[in-house]
């Protein structure tokens, strides 16, 4: 848009200068042309006073011939002949000139030769009077008709000489008119052109003004443009470069000279400049990248390092693509960037995730040694006790007895503690892919663990249609177990045990405990018993490793059951609740996003 | 060689466990003749002497030095003279790791080694009364693990 104005403002200075040329040349056509009208006048004044001198010269010659002729008729003296003799040739020399001076007037011409004509007849006259008069036939008819027929001539031409200088005049006069009309009109021309020109100039002048101060804002613009990227390059650690495709001139930003190490363009920016910096190891995986970018016009990702004079390695990325400028010309701009903070950190991270790898192991390690090491000694003193109790018991006395029962319990502590620590262990491992399954059956599979206790309990269990979900189903199995176990495990004495579990679908919003979900809609399935219950403000509690609420010899249990079942809806994004009330029950609700 | 006993064989590195395993059988109402071996190496040496007899079942421990059981059941099952064996993993471990593994070898049944000596009687009891003809064939990975009623 801006562009646009720029460039009309540009055609508009051009048609100015156009409209101002053609203007100058106008005023200096309008110039010649009154300059030749006023040398034409001048020639016509010359001209009209040449022509009236001559005749008037003519004219006089023949009064003196006139004259001449006269007094020798009365005289008969021919020294009065004189002026006669040189009249003639005079006379033509000035009909010689006046023809030159009329020679553009068809009409001035036949005049001058009717009056040449005159001229003749009236020598030739003089010529037949004086032949008379020397004879001394003045008196005879024959002379006094030649002599009235010499001053009827002389009439004739003193009247064709006024015929032709009146022509002469009148012409004078018409051309006067002319001349005068058009000089009437040539200062009004001269003063409105150089108003309009004036106007024209003022209007291109302001126009150009207005241009310089957009231009001088622009450029301000510009400017700051400019600092603010140099600033951004030194800040984000990136320089940019570019190529002149056609010409093969490079030219490098001053944070780009930095980056390599140097004082901004203290060295010509080209190719084999830059390669002198490369670290040799990269020097092929560079010029590969380069070739690539003669080729394409663009320059893929390139990773590589260089070596500053200074000694420091540092890892810098490239990556660069062609843009036309306006008049079709090509470039490559392009970025580089120094990454060896990242690459430094990536170094690390890798490092540390080494560690971490070789904690895991160890922990792996150890998860083992507690399965299978710990568990064997344990399982020997436990089949020994058993051993012991069969066969040696009978021979013990009551407190004997008493101490075995405690070991045995002790031992069977032990065995549960053991088993719990390796299955929350495994139930941490996140790895495990989710599977589609069928939530019914892993619950089926879970009641069917703890078949003997709801037997003996006489436990009463009911349960929705559960549905099918995406989840890792040995852990949900054992979900279901932990919290089946849990509900038989801390049932009243006494009366019937009654677990219900209950299966909606709900959407996240409609759910006050869900205020943190990230899904929409959740599968929600509640376990509820008529237990013995717990006090409410240990409802987060309940869920923490080895977090008991009662004692051991009331209740078995380890602690770290529900931390499991924590562990596993964590492992599946879902969320888990209890709710409890003493000596009513508690209700164990479980959330899966669908 | 038709015997009106049951031959099993035990591969066990633990003295311990040995005992518990020969007292079961000292116990149980079943005439059954019980060779023990301390690893898998010597469990080796025996099988593939050519006076060897086979047993009916064999018990294999998977932790042992020299040889380990999951060394032994692959040798096993490569011979052609052994691989008819019904092979009864007996572990303290009941890794899924070693579960899959040795249902992918070809064991036949998996015990974990039980905590009370009444429970082991009735784990063993169970095995050797196995119709393994019947159970082979019916194979998976559910009832490949021993589970006590």
């Amino acid at each position: 848009m801006k562009r646009r104005n720029l460039f009309k403002s540009l055609l508009f200075l051009r048609i100015v200068l156009l409209v101002g040329l053609f203007v100058i040349l106008l005023l200096g056509g309008f110039t010649y042309k009154h300059i030749s009208n006023l040398t034409n006048s001048t020639n016509l004044v010359v001209r009209n006073y040449e022509v009236n001198f001559e005749l008037e010269h003519i004219n006089s010659y023949l009064n003196d011939v006139e004259n001449g002729h006269r007094k020798y008729t009365l005289t008969k003296d021919t020294s009065y002949l004189k002026p006669y003799l040189n009249a003639r040739e005079n006379i033509n020399d000035y009909f010689i000139q006046l023809n030159e001076l009329t020679k553009e007037d068809a009409k001035q011409q036949e005049n001058l030769r009717i009056l040449n004509k005159l001229v003749d007849s009236l020598f030739s006259n003089f010529s037949k009077t004086d032949a008379l008069v020397k004879i001394d036939e003045v008196n005879t008819e024959t002379f006094k008709t030649l002599f009235f027929k010499e001053k009827i001539v002389l009439d004739s031409i003193r009247n064709k000489i006024k015929e032709i200088i009146d022509i002469e005049n009148e012409l004078f006069n018409a051309r006067q008119l002319e001349y005068q009309s058009n000089f009437r009109f040539t200062p009004f021309f001269f003063y409105f052109v150089l108003l309009a020109t004036l106007v024209i100039i003022i209007l291109a002048f302001n126009k150009i003004n207005l241009d310089l101060i957009k231009i001088k804002a622009k450029n301000d613009q510009l400017l700051i443009f400019k600092e603010s990227s140099n600033q951004s390059e030194i800040i984000g650690k990136y320089g940019n470069w570019v190529w002149h495709i056609d010409s093969n001139i490079y030219t490098y930003s001053d944070n780009l000279y930095r980056l390599l190490g140097e004082e901004p363009q203290s060295f010509e920016a080209s190719y084999n400049n830059f390669l002198k910096l490369v670290h040799p190891e990269d020097v092929h995986k560079f010029t590969k990248g380069l070739e690539k970018m003669t080729d394409k016009e663009e320059l893929p990702f390139i990773n590589y390092r260089i070596i500053q004079k200074n000694g420091l390695i540092k890892y810098l990325k490239s990556y660069g693509k062609a843009f036309y400028s306006d008049n079709g010309q090509k470039r490559l701009l392009g970025i580089t960037s120094d990454i060896t903070e990242e690459i430094e950190n990536l170094i690390k991270l890798e490092e540390r995730n080494l560690e971490l790898e070789r904690n895991n192991k160890e922990l792996a390690a150890f998860n083992y040694a507690a399965s299978h090491d710990l568990q064997e000694p344990l399982r020997k003193i436990q089949t020994f006790i058993s051993r012991f109790e069969e066969r040696e018991a009978y021979k013990l006395s009551d407190s004997g007895l008493e101490y075995l029962e405690r070991i045995k319990s002790a031992a069977t502590r032990m065995r549960l503690l053991i088993d719990d620590l390796l299955q929350f262990s495994i139930s941490k491992k996140p790895d495990k892919e989710l599977v589609v399954s069928n939530l019914n059956m892993l619950f089926e599979s879970a009641k069917q663990d703890v078949a003997l206790t709801i037997q003996e309990k006489k436990a009463q269990i009911t349960n929705d249609t559960l549905p099918t979900a995406s989840v890792i189903a040995f852990q949900i199995q054992q979900l279901f177990l932990n919290l089946l176990s849990n509900a038989l495990k801390y049932s009243k004495n006494g009366g019937v045990v009654i677990i219900k579990v209950k299966y909606t679908m709900v959407r996240a919003r409609d759910e006050h405990q869900l205020r943190k979900a990230t899904n929409i809609n959740y599968h929600k399935i509640t376990f509820t018993d008529n237990g013995i219950g717990f006090d409410q403000k240990y409802a987060e509690k309940i869920f923490n490793l080895f977090n008991r609420l009662h004692n051991k010899q009331d209740y078995s249990g380890t602690g770290v059951g529900l931390s499991i079942c924590k562990k596993i809806i964590e492992n599946h994004k879902g969320f888990i609740f209890a709710k409890g009330e003493i000596n009513v029950g508690s209700v164990f609700t479980v959330y899966l996003p669908i | 060689m038709q015997t009106n006993y049951i031959h099993i064989i035990l591969a066990d590195d633990d003295k311990d466990d040995r005992l518990f395993f020969t007292d079961v059988f000292d116990e149980l109402k079943i005439n059954t003749k019980v060779t023990t071996f301390n690893d898998g190496e010597e469990l080796m040496n025996y099988l593939n002497k050519t006076e060897a007899v086979m047993p009916n079942v064999l018990f294999l421990d998977l932790n042992m030095p020299n040889k380990s059981g999951i060394e032994c059941l692959i040798e096993i099952k490569a011979s052609q003279k052994m691989s008819e064996i019904a092979i009864a993993i007996y572990s303290t471990s009941a890794s899924e790791e070693d579960i899959e593994k040795t249902f992918v070898l070809g064991a036949n049944i998996y015990i974990k080694k039980p905590e009370s000596f009444i429970e082991l009687k009735k784990a063993l009891s169970e095995v050797v009364s196995i119709n393994w003809q019947y159970h082979t064939n019916s194979l998976n990975k559910d009832n490949f693990i021993l589970r006590l009623k």
